[in-house]
């Protein structure tokens, strides 16, 4: 959620001219991909077991 | 803009799913429903999720951040008329991605697979070439410069018809199922994200759903000016359908054969370039 209140924070301060474009841009390249794993992370089931995966012969 | 990038993921992965959908159909198969693709995506981000025990945990992880990161920030620069070079380089940038997956997890089918993104890398030549033409028309790398110089002087697919050609094989050579797919061959399972599963699975679901809109609606915006937004979309199903006919109708290609192809329509493009410029220089 802390992406997603980043992205949208620089979206309203950039649309009052209080941050520049160029930050709007770079906040929002850090903030989404945050978002879409945070959020995915959030309603996964839970986490497994490592395992080894096939390494070859 | 956070909403227009998850409308973009979902439309780009409806696009795929036509794709499948259309691929299927010409092979005389039933084929998936067309939002298979965003099914994929969210069955996938539902799913337990774990490591395997010989991945580097940190670039396993990174990869996938990236990956959407670098297409967000197509995604803007597209939208903010910037620099072609910018969206360029992120194609170039994901052949780099690609490769982290794919040596990330320790699996030998991830590792070919990444291998095979950077010997595909190939395939990006010619879209240097045609952006180069591109540039000697419009005078800018700039997107809002060479929608303006549209505007003005009419569609470049015209004016420019062997650079739209080539940056059409360089769409090809990055949908899936295509001759040029090499990375996803089937003798490597998935190929490069072969042990990207769960969580990490479904954000390079979203990767991809993002870099095919950005795909399709930077060729319309380069090659047929600003779109309404009707028109946007059918042009963007139009240039799925007829990548899927691409795709369903030729074999995938052997590694070094791809590359060959891709080296000879640089080839081409070079001496396209070659003429543009003799003729500026005239």
């Amino acid at each position: 959620m802390a992406g997603a209140s980043a992205g949208i924070a620089a979206g309203i301060m950039s649309m009052l001219g209080i941050l520049p474009p160029w930050l709007y841009a770079a906040v929002l390249v850090l903030s989404f991909p945050v978002f879409i794993i945070g959020l995915f992370l959030w309603w996964m089931a839970e986490e497994g077991t490592e395992d080894i995966p096939f390494i070859g012969y | 803009m956070i909403a227009e990038l998850v409308m973009a993921t979902i439309f780009g992965l409806l696009l795929l799913g036509i794709h499948r959908k259309v691929i299927a159909r010409i092979q005389r198969r039933p084929g998936p429903p067309v939002w298979q693709e965003i099914l994929h995506m969210l069955k996938f981000s539902f799913k337990s999720t774990w490591i395997p025990a010989t991945a580097s945990t940190v670039l396993f992880r990174g990869v996938v951040l990236v990956a959407i990161g670098i297409w967000t920030a197509a995604f803007f620069v597209m939208l903010t008329g910037g620099s072609l070079l910018v969206i360029f380089g992120i194609y170039m940038l994901h052949k780099i991605v690609e490769h982290g997956f794919g040596l990330s997890s320790g699996s030998p089918y991830g590792k070919f697979g990444g291998v095979r993104s950077v010997i595909s890398a190939a395939s990006e030549i010619p879209l240097f070439v045609s952006v180069a033409a591109i540039a000697i028309f419009t005078r800018s790398f700039d997107i809002s410069d060479i929608v303006a110089y549209q505007q003005v002087h009419g569609p470049l697919m015209f004016i420019a018809f062997p650079a739209a050609v080539a940056m059409y094989i360089v769409m090809l050579s990055k949908m899936p199922f295509g001759p040029f797919s090499i990375v996803e061959s089937k003798e490597l399972v998935s190929g490069y994200k072969t042990e990207h599963f769960g969580v990490w699975r479904a954000g390079l679901e979203v990767c991809n759903g993002l870099k095919t809109t950005v795909l399709l609606a930077t060729f319309l915006m380069i090659f047929f000016g600003q779109l309404p937004l009707l028109w946007m979309i059918a042009g963007m199903l139009l240039l799925v359908v007829s990548l899927s006919f691409a795709c369903a109708l030729t074999p995938m290609l052997s590694p070094f054969d791809s590359v060959t192809i891709q080296t000879l329509v640089t080839g081409l493009m070079l001496c396209y370039g070659a003429v543009l410029i003799a003729g500026v220089m005239a």
